[in-house]
């Protein structure tokens, strides 16, 4: 198997290229590449501040609903650092750790005040306010309170309730109502009435109807007053809530119930008034018989007449309350109960 | 040197033959030449990856190769380019330059149909005589009258 | 009842013929990982094969694809800053147009191009290396055509399409801060900071995965493919037909799994 070597060439001609500079124009493309991923991976990490100074700042809260690991904390908009980590502290307060640019930091002085807001749409904001630029700078760990806006919170949420049950009150007492329009039908069967309870009788054709009218009308009348409670209670409710919510050293959470009994007793009030016009409307049928019955009637009964005194003044006192609760809540809008 | 010629009587004997030698390199019509390379190129991969020598000593030793037979003028040609001789040369090129134990010549009248193929596959041996082991020539019986010294 | 148990029986062989050629493909991919993980199976004929594989997927098409690339990123994102403008998210129309060029559209642009132009060649040229034999001649000649063919056609696609996906990438980057804030350095602070929000570490080892699973889909599928492909020259263009196709799935189905990864 001994071989001796094959002869050396004799002028073996430069191959031609398949590619002039093949190797040249691969390395470059190599290092191109490389040079890019690393270039890319270095501003990444530098974009992410892996190569910035920063500074801690502590901030305890209450709660941490909203916030992110990552979220940013601003300054007048801009941001300035973010969210390092969250932590439960001793106490059960949850304690936020930011990162802040070191360069950003002169923002931040010994009376700056941090916020938590959580807005109805959106995720919530860390927000930084400094009122005096020339004091003293925050020191490096600094430990502060974050506030977070909770009074504000449920108030919009109540009016949006309050106006709610309003509506439902103009609906009812609106001039095409069926409250109104019994109104008007019982001012009718008055006019036309001048007589006594035995006019009545004569007209509804017989004494059990009769009673029937002046049961129903007796309901009403309860009913009335009961809604004429109602609408004191709701006044003095509503003239402790004023108190409670708007004096200086008012104490929210104590607001928030006293809102929440008004609530209450506005559904209340709703309540009482459906069954008066489910009443009422029974009236208007009984009403209309009537008129069907006798066409011509001279005198109205005194009941007639007391029950129209007393509704007038029931109307009277809710329209009050309403006037109430629009001096207190700023949406005025134009809410009369009107008796024809 | 050994060139000896294998008479086969059929197709199943020769299958049989090439499969008993597995440590030889085939010269075949079965067995072309790499076609996206030159004729060069196709001797010169084999030190290459063999020997892991750089592509210009293997380029010299093919040349080299090409020289000794007279046919460096196809050395940059491709295998659809060839004649059949010239493919026949570069495939034997290709397997002496892997000095294999054996080198089995398959069939020569395939692989030279256009020539009297017996003279002109041993002037090409005789050429490479001190590059080679063994050789055989793989052919059928009823071709023994084509080869003058039997 | 015997069309039925023709049929299923058909279906059945189809099945297990789908699953075969997966099984070859990722044995294939490993048998790759491992000859291009071993330093004595580079020699100058490998590194010729890697050197040519590179120049034909990358070098060649890198004016022309980048151009397109640029041209592609620049309307991307005047669409999607001009949108987001519209409706008042101006702040997320950075953040939004680099997730959505250099996190997903251009690496996958970048693999389908590469599939259509190098995964066919590759293909149609394994498949007729096994169709003429060339594969076996150069078996029987002593050389691993493993090591000297299919590795470095591997290692050379996945080269390609990572400098292809690097380069459009940060032509990308340059053109939204151009497109957003206009030609001046001023706003660089507030481009690093999206940056920063949108690069961390996780997205950055899901790209560089991401590019190095399509670049050696790109190449191991269409191998695959030519190798599987029987010794009859009318399969050369049904190998080329199944290996795209194959290739076409293989690259949506990285993606799908790269984005569920990154944002489920």
């Amino acid at each position: 198997m001994e071989r001796p070597p094959v002869s050396p060439p004799v002028n073996r001609p430069p191959v031609p290229p398949l590619v002039k500079n093949l190797e040249f124009k691969i390395g470059l493309l190599l290092a191109a590449t490389v040079l890019l991923a690393v270039a890319f991976v270095v501003y990444a990490l530098f974009a992410r501040g892996a190569f910035q100074a920063t500074q801690t700042l502590l901030l305890t809260a209450p709660e941490a609903e909203g916030v992110t690991i990552g979220m940013p904390m601003t300054f007048s908009g801009f941001p300035i650092g973010e969210v390092k980590r969250m932590d439960l502290s001793e106490d059960g307060k949850v304690l936020i750790e930011i990162a802040v640019v070191q360069a950003d930091a002169r923002w931040l002085r010994k009376t700056s005040v941090f916020t938590l807001e959580k807005p109805m749409v959106g995720a919530a904001k860390i927000k930084a306010y400094t009122a005096d630029l020339k004091d003293q700078p925050l020191e490096d760990g600094a430990r502060r309170e974050l506030l977070t806006g909770d009074a504000t919170k449920e108030i919009p949420v109540l009016v949006e309730k309050v106006k709610t049950i309003l509506a439902n009150v103009e609906a009812m007492t609106a001039g095409d109502a069926p409250i109104n329009q019994t109104l008007g039908n019982v001012a009718t069967v008055t006019g036309r009435m001048a007589g006594d309870y035995g006019v009545m009788e004569g007209v509804l054709g017989s004494p059990d109807k009769a009673k029937e009218v002046v049961d129903a009308l007796r309901n009403a009348n309860t009913l009335l007053a009961n809604l004429n409670g109602v609408s004191l209670k709701v006044d003095g409710i509503l003239a402790k809530t004023d108190r409670e919510v708007f004096a200086a050293d008012g104490v929210l959470p104590q607001a928030r119930q006293a809102v929440a009994q008004v609530n209450a007793i506005l559904t209340d009030a709703r309540d009482s008034l459906k069954k008066v016009d489910a009443i009422l409307a029974n009236v208007q049928t009984a009403s209309a018989d009537a008129a069907r019955i006798t066409g011509n009637v001279s005198q109205a009964t005194t009941d007639m007449a007391r029950l129209r005194v007393e509704i007038d003044d029931s109307v009277r006192k809710v329209n009050h309350l309403i006037n109430e609760i629009n001096k207190m809540w700023p949406f005025a809008r134009d809410v009369e109960i009107k008796t024809p | 040197m050994i060139t000896r010629v294998q008479w086969l009587a059929d197709d199943a004997e020769r299958r049989a033959l090439i499969a008993a030698h597995p440590e030889s390199i085939l010269v075949s019509p079965d067995m072309p030449l790499r076609a996206n390379l030159s004729v060069l190129d196709n001797i010169a991969v084999i030190p290459q990856y063999r020997s892991n020598l750089a592509y210009d000593p293997a380029a010299d030793q093919a040349w080299a190769l090409l020289g000794r037979v007279d046919m460096t003028g196809m050395a940059f040609k491709r295998d659809p380019d060839l004649s059949h001789d010239e493919r026949f040369v570069a495939k034997l090129l290709r397997a002496a330059i892997a000095r294999p134990p054996v080198i089995l010549v398959d069939r020569p009248g395939m692989l030279l149909p256009d020539c009297h193929h017996p003279p002109r596959v041993a002037a090409l041996l005789e050429r490479l005589a001190d590059l080679l082991n063994d050789c055989w020539i793989l052919d059928y019986t009823w071709n023994a009258p084509l080869y003058p010294h039997r | 009842m015997a069309f039925l148990t023709d049929f299923l029986t058909r279906r059945g062989a189809y099945l297990l013929a789908t699953w075969r050629i997966w099984r070859d493909t990722a044995r294939f991919a490993g048998r790759a990982f491992v000859t291009a993980a071993t330093p004595s199976a580079y020699n100058s004929a490998t590194r010729g094969v890697v050197m040519k594989q590179i120049y034909f997927t990358a070098v060649q098409i890198l004016p022309g694809f980048t151009l397109f690339a640029a041209l592609l990123s620049f309307v991307l994102i005047q669409i999607v800053v001009g949108t987001a403008g519209e409706f008042g998210l101006s702040e997320y129309a950075l953040e939004v147009s680099m997730r959505l060029l250099v996190l997903e559209l251009l690496p996958l642009v970048t693999a389908l191009f590469v599939a259509l132009r190098s995964g066919s060649a590759i293909n149609t040229e394994v498949a007729l290396m096994k169709i003429h034999g060339e594969i076996e001649a150069m078996e029987d000649a002593g050389v691993d055509t493993l090591r000297l063919e299919f590795m470095p056609r591997v290692i050379g696609g996945m080269i390609s399409v990572l400098a292809l996906t690097a380069v459009t990438s940060v032509l990308a980057l340059a053109l939204a801060y151009l497109a957003v804030y206009g030609p001046q350095w001023w706003s660089l602070p507030d481009f690093n900071r999206v940056m920063g929000k949108v690069f961390d570490t996780p997205v950055l080892f899901g790209i560089l995965f991401k590019s190095l699973a399509f670049g050696l889909a790109v190449t191991v599928i269409p191998v695959s493919e030519g190798l599987a492909t029987p010794r009859k020259l009318f399969m050369a263009p049904i190998s080329v037909l199944r290996g795209m196709v194959r290739l076409f799935f293989a690259l949506m189905l990285i993606e799908v799994a790269f984005l569920a990864v990154n944002y489920i």
